[in-house]
């Protein structure tokens, strides 16, 4: 916790952020601003379902992994899985959320084909959590923007069924009927699409690193319903529409744009925005009516009189906070206070593990950027680890489309390679080679030291530097008389041999600084 | 010409002890007997599997508990219609908590029995499998909505029976019929695989002749159930049981220096003479025993029915959503090939279909109780369904007011010294009605029947209707009394040995 505070008060003193106190419209739309809150969906990384004991898998096949309850067979009742509550819990714990002592779930009525009960159990009239915040930091138009948004409210509720529809048929899978989804409310403290965007990605971040949710977009496991008004600065806010199902950061943000526009269009004209509930059609880039506010449906909220209160006592509450993993912002301040990270180093480091999986019901999670990266530091050089891990790894990993797993390439592995490069046992080029060879074939029983010579990978040294170079100079004597006369441009095809010749085991600079020495040219023009 | 004998002659041994009073055998003989047009309409499916015999101590074949179980508990060897269409043709994947417990404890399972849709019903009139008899009077409506289970228990087919009760339904059915009808406190049998009609309020319902064999199935039931998510916690039991049986205890064998109230609201002006006579020579058993009568007074009574149905039927139409003929149960077929595809109007087809007159009643009631709609001032919501919230913890307050022993569940139990251990009215306003007499009826007489029910549902507490002799014990006062009127014991949440004690001091020593 103390990592907490004083991650925060390392924001204050952050420069070159800019207010937002003296309202600056955006070139985009001169003289209006935009207000946004968002709507976070996000199903809660539980092994079963929020009311049973259903498997919570949604690649299974269709209607595989459904519990008679999630059918909705008469008789049967809710039973609470204590493993949503608590992370629950500990998502309003990282968002500074008030975690009530009492909430209740209440049945919100409709009928269609994703919903087997006909109402959906959800958290209305008391919910988890309210209250909160999200520091978010975005970079726009080379401009640092920092900003707490503050949450609403966070809530558990049930997961329909998915639906698929096809002409003149709608087909139902009820795997996810029933599972456990969160629902994160902002308050309307988001003035720019890209902040919306920052948002999501922070909280989507936030949600990963406690264990809460895997965070997918692609795969619906976070969905985003976002309001958006318009007003000119001075003016109270515009009338607000909410845009339904935005399924991507970037797909979220051109929803908000054209939002923006459209409402500013209807506004300049001289008409209304009226208050509905719109859709995106993300090919043309434009939201769409779905309902006004005079078609929204009567959700009948009523208590569940099956769901006794949900009552949290302080100790349950101390329990959870003593047990939540590290936060996103404390990682990031450890890398940069302990390590001397750079800021983009830091943000190649902490994206490596924005796709890795997520593990079930909270467990904690043995690794994360902070503790690979110390793992590999651990005695060696912060700066030298950094560039590896950013540069090499990050770099062979998207050349092959992987994700990273500290499985894939062990800490000590990666760390004895660096001590080899750094002792020249190995050259950069065989250190790289090495790397890549190990993430294709991950090196299990044999040990490594074993491998390298397998693969003769050993550095040549000085003796192997020489014969190697000599070979050089019996199969290039030509260029090798040119260089003697004094045309150093042809020591690089000299050298080019040499390379070839030793398979990547000889370093060029050694193998430049011996030639020069072999054909007795001066030995300091080889600093260039 | 209705006074119709009923055809099964049933021993008159008194009935003392647990066990059970014939093997299954008889009972299946008896069921089989009664079928016809005739006949009771008690059961809607039979089990005629014959249980292996287990020999007792002294080498004779031990009997087993002969249950007869109402349609709306799940029984994976017997559908489950609960009285409706709707689930005509449904088979349960799964059995009921309750019915695990007594297979367990080696109790035959003889069938389902007949009641009123989903609950729904004061009479056993509302089912898709027709009306149920009353074995005492073939005339007279069995009583609802448990209708199968008391004409079952009262006609001798059966040891036990399993019903429910929401508001009444195992207590009125119970009096109508002259069996002895337990509505336990909320919470303390398990609900899961009990097709809901209102969960608040639904509890499993016990009907028999006699009250040991009563006592003896719910000892059996009495047990927490983690499927359940309003099934007592163990420790709530035991703090309820110690105290309960601490005051058994003391009270010894009878029930001197218990303190009886006799509450003043429950003789509304629809009470029939008939109900009275019950309840005077109960209360003179027990002041003869030494039992002390107090007057007391539970104000909120008369709010206690709007209420009830306000709320049960607000319920009814969230749990009943479900029922939209797509995973189980009844689909009505398309009309036609255009209607195919519109989910919308497939729903409504099933649904209009589906449903009898008294259940699209109530889910119309409740579904405009929960809406959102601006009134002139608030809400349906804020108007009917709040307000009836507001009522039933008036109710609840009432019955804490009055009983000595504080309520567990109530967050600041306290002792009231000038309490009353238990509480006695009628259990009906009057005696079961005769079929002809429905047609004359509107339905607000049938919702009336109610109404010295629904306050112990309300408030969860638990309730035992008994059959009492309506017999005027001085001379003079016999008069032929047609149909009976059972006497309702109520206790404080938890005390249901207490007030099944009281129970068997009053009640009829059953005929068997």
């Amino acid at each position: 916790m103390l990592g907490r505070v004083s991650c925060r008060l390392a924001r204050l003193s952050q420069r070159s952020t800019r207010s937002y106190s003296v309202e600056v419209t955006d070139e985009r739309w001169p003289g209006w601003q935009p207000v946004i809150g968002i709507e976070v969906h996000t199903q809660i990384r539980t092994r079963r379902k929020l009311f049973s004991d259903a498997v919570a898998n949604f690649d299974a096949p269709p209607n595989s992994h459904v519990s008679l309850f999630d059918a909705a067979f008469p008789g049967t009742l809710p039973v609470l899985n204590k493993a949503c509550v608590d992370l629950g819990a500990r998502t309003a714990l990282a968002l500074d959320s008030q975690v009530h002592e009492r909430s209740s779930f209440d049945r919100k009525h409709y009928f269609y084909a994703d919903l087997p009960a006909g109402y959906q159990i959800t958290q209305h009239y008391s919910p988890l959590a309210t209250g909160g915040k999200l520091h978010i930091t975005h970079t726009h138009k080379k401009v640092k923007h920092e900003r707490d948004v503050r949450i609403h409210q966070i809530q558990l509720e049930q997961d329909t069924a998915k639906s698929t529809n096809q002409p003149g048929l709608t087909l139902i899978d009820l795997n996810r009927a029933g599972a456990a989804l969160m629902e994160i409310v902002s308050e309307p403290d988001m003035r720019s699409p890209e902040e919306a965007g920052a948002y999501v990605t922070e909280l989507r971040a936030l949600l990963r690193a406690i264990g809460a949710s895997n965070g997918n977009m692609d795969e619906g496991s976070l969905r985003c319903d976002v309001n958006v008004s318009v007003h000119k600065p001075g003016e109270s806010f515009g009338t607000r529409c909410e845009i339904k199902n935005l399924n991507t950061i970037k797909g979220l943000q051109i929803a908000i744009t054209s939002e923006i526009h459209r409402q500013i269009a209807l506004l300049s004209s001289g008409q209304s925005v009226a208050q509905e509930t719109r859709g995106f059609d993300e090919d043309r880039a434009e939201t769409f009516k779905l309902r006004s506010k005079e078609d929204a449906p009567d959700y009948r909220y009523m208590p569940d009189p099956n769901l006794p209160p949900l009552i949290l006592t302080q100790d349950y509450i101390r329990d959870i906070r003593a047990r939540m993993p590290p936060l996103p912002c404390d990682i990031r301040q450890r890398l940069s206070e302990q390590h001397g990270l750079s800021e983009r180093d830091i943000d190649v480091l902490m994206s490596m593990w924005a796709v890795s999986d997520v593990p079930f019901d909270g467990e904690w999670r043995e690794d994360d950027a902070l503790s690979y990266f110390q793992d590999v530091a651990q005695g060696r050089d912060s700066r030298t680890v950094a560039n590896w891990i950013t540069n090499e790894l990050v770099g062979s990993l998207a050349y092959r489309g992987e994700a990273f797993t500290p499985q894939k390439l062990p800490a000590a592995h990666l760390g004895l390679i660096i001590d080899m490069v750094q002792a020249s046992d190995l050259t950069a080029t065989s250190g790289k080679a090495l790397l890549r060879r190990l993430l294709e074939e991950p090196c299990t029983s044999e040990p490594l030291s074993a491998l390298i010579d397998r693969l003769n990978l050993r550095s040549i040294g000085t003796d192997g530097l020489q014969q190697i170079c000599e070979g050089a100079i019996q199969r290039l004597r030509a260029e090798a008389e040119s260089a003697r006369r004094g045309n150093t441009k042809v020591l690089k095809r000299l050298v080019g041999e040499v390379m070839k010749a030793s398979k990547g085991r000889a370093d060029a600079q050694a193998a430049a600084a011996m030639l020069r020495e072999m054909l007795g040219l001066p030995i300091e023009d080889t600093k260039d | 010409m209705r006074r119709r004998p009923p055809p099964l002659r049933l021993s008159r041994r008194t009935y003392a002890t647990t066990r059970p009073a014939q093997t299954a055998a008889k009972y299946l003989e008896r069921i089989r007997l009664d079928q016809g047009p005739e006949g009771l309409n008690a059961f809607v499916s039979v089990n005629y599997d014959l249980p292996p015999e287990v020999p007792g101590a002294d080498g004779t074949p031990e009997p087993r508990l002969c249950i007869a179980v109402k349609d709306n508990i799940c029984t994976s060897t017997l559908p489950t219609t609960a009285g409706s269409l709707a689930l005509s043709n449904f088979n349960p994947p799964y059995s009921a908590t309750i019915l695990h417990l007594l297979l367990q404890s080696g109790a035959h399972i003889l069938g389902k029995t007949n009641m009123d849709s989903f609950g729904m019903g004061s009479f056993g009139v509302h089912s898709s499998s027709g009306p149920v008899r009353n074995p005492r009077d073939r005339a007279r409506v069995a009583g609802g909505s448990s209708s199968g289970s008391a004409a079952a228990v009262a006609g001798g087919l059966c040891d036990v029976a399993l019903g429910t009760d929401t508001g009444g339904s195992t207590r009125l059915p119970a009096s109508y019929c002259g069996t002895y009808g337990l509505k336990p406190s909320y919470g303390l049998l398990s609900r899961h695989g009990i097709i809901s009609y209102a969960d608040s309020l639904d509890t499993v319902g016990l009907l028999a002749r006699s009250l040991p064999v009563l006592s003896r199935t719910f000892q059996i039931l009495n047990q927490h159930d983690p499927r359940d998510p309003t099934s007592a916690p163990e420790d709530v039991r035991q703090a309820v049981a110690g105290a309960a049986r601490e005051r058994l205890r003391r009270l010894g064998d009878g029930v001197k220096g218990l303190r009886v109230g006799v509450p003043a609201e429950y003789c509304p002006s629809e009470l029939s003479p008939q109900a009275l006579r019950p309840l005077r020579n109960a209360l003179r058993t027990l002041r003869r025993m030494g039992a002390e009568l107090v007057p007391v007074s539970l104000p909120s009574t008369r709010y206690a029915l709007s209420a009830y149905y306000v709320l049960a039927s607000a319920e009814a139409s969230s749990n009943l959503a479900r029922y939209d003929g797509v995973r189980y149960g009844f689909r009505a077929p398309a009309a036609g090939e255009g209607e195919r595809g519109d989910a919308a109007q497939g729903y409504a087809r099933t649904r209009t279909r589906a449903f009898g007159e008294e259940v699209k009643k109530r889910l119309l009631l409740g579904t405009y109780a929960l809406t959102a709609e601006r009134l002139t001032e608030g809400s349906a919501f804020d108007n009917y369904f709040l307000q009836a919230q507001l009522v039933r913890k008036l109710v609840k307050r009432d019955f804490d007011a009055v009983f000595s022993a504080p309520n567990v569940l109530s967050s600041l139990p306290a002792e009231n010294p000038t309490g009353v251990d238990l509480l006695l009215h009628p259990s009906a306003i009057g005696p079961a009605p005769l079929f002809s007499q429905l047609a004359e009826q509107d339905s607000l007489d049938a919702y009336v029947q109610d109404v010295l029910s629904v306050p112990a549902s309300l408030a969860g507490v638990p309730a035992l209707s008994v059959p009492v002799s309506s017999q005027g014990m001085d001379r003079g006062e016999e008069e032929e009394v047609e149909g009976c009127v059972g006497v309702s014991v109520v206790g404080q949440w938890g005390w249901d040995e207490l007030v099944m004690r009281v129970g068997e001091v009053t009640g009829d020593k059953g005929d068997h």
